[in-house]
C-alpha cells in the first residue's frame, strides 16, 4: 500500500520531486541533418510529411505501454494512428525518471501526456487559423488534419513551421471523454507485426559492429568471488578471445555466445572459490527462523482497537499458518546488455525498467558522468519487477571496461538467470480471528515474517519497511473492530527484488484464505461475510492511501453475479472467490472454478471483475488480466528452495510454469468508472491464488494453507 | 571446425564452426537471424523453435552436425511480409505481451497446421504445450491458431 511512494522512489535514482521526472518544456533534440519538425515538447514531433513521431517514457515489457501511452497522445492530439510512430525514450534531462513498475505507467503518465497532446493540437489549429485568417474557434481537428470554415483543410505536416514558431500554450483545453475517438477502443498492440515476423529487438537480439559476446562465471553462492582461476583450457575453445577478472566473477568473451558459454564451462572446472557469508544458508534454516519470529516481537503496520485484548475476549479463536516460499521472475528472456566503450563516454543497449538507474550505475562503474552514458532502452523479454535492478547492466559495463571497450554483450543463461535473480522472498503468517458467542468478527491478527524486500533493496533498515512487507495485509478492508498486522524481519543474506504482484501476492493469499476458513467456521457464505463486512463503508484510510469501499464491492458483486456464484455444482467442482483494493487504487475480485478428481487439480475458469478507472484500452486491459492470472496460477506450484548458499532450482525443469494446458478460461468484466487510469499489470496476480485455493475447499473440505500446493494433500 | 553448407530460409550458407555448435547459436550469432530466441538452451521452453524440413526442432538442442541437408526455415522466412495465416491471426488477436516467446510459438503452430490443417483444441494443447509464455498470452494463442486455421471467430469481441 504505502510502499508504493517509497518504491518508486527508491528503485529509481530520481523522480521523487518531479511527476516521475515528466517535462513539458523540454524538447526533443534534433537529430543531425534533422528536417523541420514540430516538436513543442519531449513526448511528439510532427514531421513535414504529416507523420508523427511519439516518444514513450516507460518501458515496454509486454504490458502494452508502447501503444496505450501514444494513444493517450494521439487522441487529444486527433492523429491519424496509422501515421504514428513509436520510439523509446532515452534517460536524460527530458526523462529523468523512466522507472516502469507498480501498475503505474498510465496513470503517473496520463495527466502528462494529454497536456502534451492537446498542447500541439491547439497549436497546430492556431497556425492554420493564422494562415487562413480566420477565428480560432471556427477550426477544429481531426485525424492529422485541421479543418476551417469553407471546407479549408491543412495537415498537420504542411503547419509544421508555422506552429514551432507559436509560443506554447500554459494551460490547452484537454478533450471530453464523449469526444474520444482511440481512447476507450480496442488499439492492437503497436509492435504486433515485427514481432510475429521475428524483426522486434529484444535486448538479446542487440547487433552492433564487431561485438563479441560475454558469459560471467560467477559463483553459485551469492557472496562468493573467485579465488583462483586457470583461464587455459577456456581460451583453448575456438572463438574464446579473452578471459577478464570482473567484481562479480569472471567473464569469457567470445565471437560468439556459445564459445563464450563453453569456455565458461571449462573455466569453471578450473577455478576455486571463496564463499563467504552465504555458504550455510539453506531454506529449512530460514523456515525455523520465521517459524520463531511469528511468535516473537514484531513491526506495527496497522493497529485498530485492541486485537489482543479482543482476542483474549472471543468466544472462540481460530487460528492458522500460512506459508509461501521464495519464488523467481523466470522472465523467457534472460539478463543481458551490451556495451561499448567510446572515448567520449559509452552506449548501453539493454532492456531496462530503471533505465536512468541503469545509466547512473554504469557510469559509476566506468567513472563517467550519467550524461556519457547512453542507454538506449530495447524490448523486454518479461520484467515482472526483474529488471528494476541494474546488476546485470552494471556487470555489463564492467565486463566491457575489463575487456577493453567492446561492444559485448553479457548474455546470462538459464541457469545463471535463476541463481542469481533477485527473488522474491519467502514469508510465513499467522492468522488468528476471534469470534464472539453469536459468532461475529470481533479481532484479527495477521503477523507476518520473513526477509524485507526493501532492506535487501535499500541495504539498510528503512522506516516505512514495515509498510511494505505488510501491503496486502495491513489493508485487510472488512470492518472488524479489533486490527493488528505486524510484521517480523528475518535476515536472508540473498538478493532480493519485487516480482509482479509484490508482497500483495503473499499476504493477500494468507488473508483471504483465512477469511474464507473464518467464513466457513462460522457457516457463512463467504461471499456474504464479505459483503456483510464490507458493509456501508466508504472512503477508507489505510496508512497513506486510501480506498473506496464502495468500488471493492462492486467488483466483488459483479465477479459472484458473472461467475454463477451459489449455483450448484457437481460433486468435486468448488467455486472460491478473492478480492483487493490494491493500493487503494484499482479493485478486482476473481472468482476461481475448480475440480479435484484422482489428486488432480483442475482450474476451469477464473472470472475477474476489475475497476481501474477509465480504461485507455480495453485490449490491453483483458491482456494483462490474462496474463495476471497465469502469473498468479504459476506459483502455485513453483517455488526457490536454498541448500549450502545456493538455489536448488536452475532451470525451468524444477520452476514448472503454467503452459497451455493447464491456463483456464478467463472472463473479464470491467466495472466502468470516471476516475482517472489507476493500473491493472499486477492487481489480477495476487487473486489467483486464493481464489483457486478456496474453490478447492469447497469442492474437497481439504485447506490449503501452503505454496507450493501439495497435491497428494487433497 | 568443420564447414558446412546450410540452407536457411531458402538461401544457402557457408558456415564453419564446431558440429557440436547448437544450430541456435549459428542463426542468431552467426547468421543474424535474431527471430529464433533464446530462453532455457535445455529444449523445455520451445522459444528456439525452427523446422527442420517440415518438423518443428528445438535449435537449441539441435547440434549443427546432426542438420544435414534438411532445409531450415526460421520465422524470418515462415512469411517475411507477415503474411502467413498464422501472422496474421497473431497480430489480429492481439496475442503477444511482450513477444519474446511468440516466434517460437508460431514457428510451433505452424508446424501443426501443415500436418494438420483443423486441429482441436486438444490437439492445439499438445503440439504447443511445451512453449512457454511467463506472460501468460495461452488463450490467445489457442484462439489465434483456430483463427488461422479458419476456425472460430476471427476477432475477440
Ligand atoms: S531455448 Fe531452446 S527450448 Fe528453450
Ligand atoms: S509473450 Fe512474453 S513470454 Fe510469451
Amino acid at each position: 500500500m504505502t510502499d508504493r511512494r517509497d518504491f518508486l522512489k527508491i528503485a529509481g535514482v530520481a523522480g521523487a520531486g518531479l511527476v516521475l521526472g515528466l517535462r513539458l518544456d523540454a524538447k526533443t533534440r534534433p537529430g543531425a541533418a534533422a528536417a523541420p519538425e514540430f516538436a513543442p515538447n519531449a513526448f511528439l514531433a510532427v514531421r513535414p510529411d504529416g507523420t508523427v513521431r511519439i516518444t514513450v517514457p516507460k518501458t515496454e515489457m509486454g504490458q502494452g505501454v508502447r501503444t496505450a501511452l501514444p494513444l493517450v497522445v494521439a487522441e487529444e492530439m486527433d492523429l491519424d494512428w496509422a501515421k504514428v510512430e513509436v520510439i523509446n525514450a532515452n534517460p536524460g534531462p527530458d526523462f529523468k525518471s523512466m522507472q516502469t513498475g507498480g501498475s503505474t505507467s498510465v496513470s503517473s503518465t496520463w495527466g502528462t501526456l494529454r497536456k502534451a497532446g492537446a498542447t500541439a493540437r491547439e497549436m497546430l489549429k492556431a497556425a492554420a487559423a493564422a494562415r487562413w485568417n480566420v477565428d480560432l474557434k471556427s477550426c477544429r481537428t481531426e485525424k492529422g488534419f485541421v479543418l476551417g470554415p469553407g471546407n479549408q483543410k491543412l495537415g498537420y505536416g504542411a503547419l509544421v513551421e508555422a506552429a514551432a514558431k507559436l509560443p506554447v500554450p500554459k494551460d490547452p483545453s484537454l478533450k471530453s471523454p464523449r469526444d474520444y475517438r482511440l481512447l476507450g477502443k480496442r488499439t492492437p498492440r503497436f509492435d504486433g507485426p515485427d514481432i510475429v515476423t521475428g524483426k522486434a529487438i529484444f535486448g538479446l537480439d542487440v547487433r552492433r559492429p564487431g561485438q563479441r559476446f560475454a558469459a560471467v562465471l560467477r559463483s553459485t553462492v551469492c557472496t562468493g568471488r573467485p579465488m583462483a582461476w586457470d583461464a587455459g583450457k577456456a581460451l583453448e575453445v575456438p572463438g574464446v578471445v579473452d578471459v577478464v577478472k570482473v567484481p562479480t566473477g569472471i567473464a569469457v568473451i567470445a565471437t560468439n555466445t556459445w564459445a563464450a558459454l563453453k569456455g565458461r564451462e571449462r573455466l569453471a572446472a578450473d577455478t576455486t572459490w571463496e564463499l563467504g557469508s552465504a555458504q550455510d544458508f539453506n531454506s529449512a534454516d530460514l523456515e525455523t527462523f520465521m517459524r520463531e519470529a511469528l511468535t516473537g516481537p514484531g513491526e506495527e503496520a496497522r493497529k485498530q482497537g485492541d486485537a489482543e485484548k479482543a482476542l483474549v475476549a472471543a468466544a472462540k479463536v481460530l487460528e492458522a499458518e500460512y506459508s509461501f516460499p521464495y519464488q523467481a521472475h523466470a522472465t523467457v528472456e534472460p539478463m543481458n546488455a551490451t556495451v561499448q566503450i567510446r572515448p567520449e563516454g559509452a552506449e548501453m543497449w539493454t532492456g531496462s525498467q530503471s533505465p536512468n538507474k541503469a545509466q547512473a550505475t554504469a557510469a559509476a562503474a566506468l567513472g563517467l558522468k550519467p550524461e556519457q552514458v547512453k542507454v538506449n532502452v530495447a524490448l523486454i523479454g518479461g520484467g515482472f519487477g526483474r529488471r528494476l535492478g541494474t546488476d546485470f547492466s552494471t556487470e555489463a559495463a564492467q565486463v566491457a571496461k575489463a575487456a577493453g571497450g567492446g561492444p559485448i554483450q553479457v548474455v546470462w543463461d538459464r541457469e545463471d538467470d535463476f541463481r542469481h535473480d533477485l527473488h522474491h522472498p519467502a514469508t510465513l503468517h499467522r492468522l488468528r480471528a476471534g469470534l464472539d458467542a453469536s459468532g461475529a468478527l470481533t479481532a484479527w491478527a495477521h503477523r507476518i515474517a520473513g526477509p524485507s524486500i526493501l532492506h535487501s533493496w535499500v541495504g539498510q533498515k528503512t522506516p516505512s519497511q514495515v509498510l511494505a512487507e505488510a501491503n496486502g495485509a495491513l489493508d485487510i478492508p472488512y470492518a472488524i473492530p479489533a486490527i493488528r498486522v505486524d510484521y517480523a524481519e528475518v535476515a536472508a543474506p540473498t538478493p532480493l527484488g519485487w516480482w509482479r504482484g509484490i508482497e500483495i501476492v503473499p499476504n493477500v493469499f494468507a488473508r483471504e484464505c483465512f477469511f474464507d476458513e473464518v467464513a466457513h467456521a462460522v457457516g457463512k457464505d463467504p461471499l456474504q461475510l464479505r459483503l456483510d463486512l464490507l458493509g456501508n463503508q466508504g472512503l477508507v484510510k489505510f496508512g497513506r492511501d486510501e480506498a473506496d469501499i464502495r468500488r471493492l464491492k462492486k467488483v466483488l458483486q459483479v465477479a459472484a453475479e458473472k461467475a454463477g456464484w451459489g449455483r450448484k455444482l457437481p460433486a468435486g467442482r468448488g467455486l472460491g472467490l478473492a478480492c483487493h483494493a490494491y493500493d487503494g487504487r484499482t479493485y478486482a475480485a476473481e472468482v476461481a472454478e475448480v475440480s479435484v478428481e484422482k489428486g488432480q487439480l483442475r482450474i476451469h475458469k477464473v472470472t475477474c471483475a476489475v475497476d481501474c478507472g477509465f480504461v485507455v484500452n480495453p485490449a490491453g486491459l483483458e491482456a494483462q488480466v490474462e496474463g495476471g492470472i497465469a502469473f498468479g496460477l504459476s506459483a502455485l506450484f513453483t517455488q526457490i528452495t536454498w541448500e549450502k548458499g545456493h538455489t536448488v532450482q536452475t532451470g525451468y525443469q524444477e520452476f514448472p510454469l503454467l503452459r497451455l494446458g493447464d491456463m483456464p478460461e478467463v472472463e473479464t468484466h470491467v466495472v466502468q468508472s470516471a476516475e482517472a487510469p489507476s493500473g491493472i499489470g499486477e492487481p489480477p496476480v495476487p487473486l489467483a491464488i486464493p481464489a483457486v485455493l478456496n474453490a478447492v475447499f469447497a469442492a474437497t473440505g481439504k485447506r490449503i494453507r501452503k505454496v507450493p500446493v501439495d497435491l497428494s494433500a487433497i | 571446425m568443420a564447414a558446412f553448407t546450410l540452407t536457411v530460409n531458402g538461401q544457402s550458407h557457408r558456415v564453419e564452426a564446431s558440429p557440436e555448435m547448437p544450430l541456435l547459436w549459428v542463426l542468431r550469432d552467426r547468421l543474424g537471424l535474431t527471430g529464433t530466441k533464446f530462453g532455457c538452451g535445455q529444449g523445455l521452453c520451445g522459444a528456439c523453435t525452427v523446422h527442420l524440413g517440415d518438423a518443428p526442432v528445438r535449435s537449441c538442442k539441435t547440434r549443427l552436425g546432426d542438420v544435414g541437408s534438411r532445409h531450415i526455415t526460421t520465422i524470418e522466412g515462415l512469411d517475411p511480409h507477415g503474411a502467413h495465416p498464422l501472422q496474421k491471426a497473431w497480430v489480429e488477436l492481439d496475442v503477444a505481451q511482450c513477444g519474446y516467446c511468440q516466434t517460437g510459438q508460431i514457428m510451433t503452430a505452424a508446424a501443426l497446421l501443415a500436418k494438420n490443417p483443423h486441429p482441436s483444441d486438444a490437439d492445439i494443447d499438445h503440439a504447443l504445450g511445451r512453449n512457454a509464455c511467463r506472460c501468460g498470452t495461452y488463450l490467445r494463442i489457442r484462439e489465434a491458431v483456430h483463427a488461422a486455421a479458419g476456425q472460430r471467430r476471427e476477432v475477440i469481441p
